[in-house]
């Protein structure tokens, strides 16, 4: 009897170490934006991007602080807050989806594998789905994960006034890049 | 004729001073927190409160604000850019004050260690509650005070 038990104990041990080991984050992701248009290219950075993976389920998450994208011009900056993005009533955008292809990427291997994301991105209040594919570097017991995808302003209801039109891309890229790490 | 000399005159200054304005808005940068005046101060444990309490309420009164936060530094983070945050709090909870400081103020940390008392100024971006990560308020473009 002392035997099963002490048996059970050490399987829920390890139970909660496996677990332990399956989710990676990181708290200071980046995402870049990027818009380019006739009249001039803007780009914005974002250094505080929360991501989770949990390798075992292949679910994704990034959650991102509009109001913490720095522009190289402080007038840029202000129009994205204030006038598109309303980030005061819409302070986050929050991507949930999932690694499609998760069971091919082997976790516990070093090296570069694809990974093909699908979920939704909200921004602006408005919800898109949103597909893409991705590479995820093991090395070791760090992720290293990038993605590049496109966003249609008008999709999210960001409308950019007419006068500067010629300013902003009506499809801006975004690039996600974060080194996860092995949630304790 | 004086009189319209005057005028073209005082019409071609107006026009140029205009013209310079527009440029300088333009071309302005975001201001260096270093010389910029904190709207409020902080402990960090009373910064995180303001947000669990009510992150709605929290963000109206503080979003963009310049927030000068004192407390203990837990944790000195690098991300792959070599930029540094700084995260504050109390060593047993789960909730933190992180500081993503600016870029031309990396150097502003070489002395800090962890588990010593900072003073760090920066402009608020918001609220991240995560029951699994657990929950930060967030500073941007950080300087370390004296």
């Amino acid at each position: 009897m002392k035997r099963i038990m002490l048996l059970i104990v050490i399987m829920m041990t390890l139970q909660q170490f496996v677990n332990a080991q399956t989710k990676y984050f990181t708290k200071n992701g980046k995402i870049t934006f990027f818009s380019k248009a006739s009249l001039e290219n803007i780009e914005a950075l974002n250094k505080s991007v929360t991501a989770v993976l949990d390798t075992k389920s292949g679910n994704i998450q990034f959650a991102v602080l509009m109001k913490g994208f720095e522009f190289e011009k402080a007038l840029m900056q202000e129009h994205f807050n204030e006038n598109y993005l309303e980030s005061h009533k819409y302070p986050k955008a929050i991507f949930k989806g999932e690694v499609l292809n998760n069971s091919s990427i082997d976790y516990a291997k070093n090296g570069t594998y694809k990974a093909k994301v699908k979920g939704t991105l909200t921004i602006h209040g408005e919800s898109q789905p949103v597909e893409t594919e991705g590479n995820i570097v093991v090395n070791g017991n760090q992720l290293k994960t990038d993605a590049n995808f496109t966003v249609a302003l008008a999709d999210y209801k960001i409308t950019i006034p007419k006068i500067v039109k010629n300013n902003i891309a009506k499809v801006v890229s975004i690039q996600v890049a974060c080194l996860l790490e092995p949630l304790q | 004729m004086k009189k319209k000399k005057i005028i073209i005159l005082s019409i071609i200054i107006l026009a140029l001073s205009g013209g310079l304005y527009a440029y300088m808005e333009f071309n302005r940068k975001v201001k260096d927190l270093s010389r910029v005046r904190a709207d409020v101060k902080f402990k960090s444990g009373e910064l995180i409160q303001e947000f669990e309490k009510d992150e709605k309420a929290a963000n109206a009164l503080y979003l963009d604000k310049i927030i000068s936060v004192q407390g203990q530094l837990k944790a000195i983070e690098k991300d792959l850019a070599n930029n540094y945050s700084l995260v504050l709090g109390d060593a047993a909870s789960m909730s933190s004050v992180r500081c993503s400081m600016d870029a031309d103020h990396q150097d502003d940390i070489q002395h800090l260690k962890e588990g010593v008392y900072v003073s760090v100024k920066g402009a608020c971006t918001g609220f991240n509650a995560d029951e699994l990560l657990g929950s930060d308020v967030i500073l941007n473009r950080c300087v370390i005070q004296d």
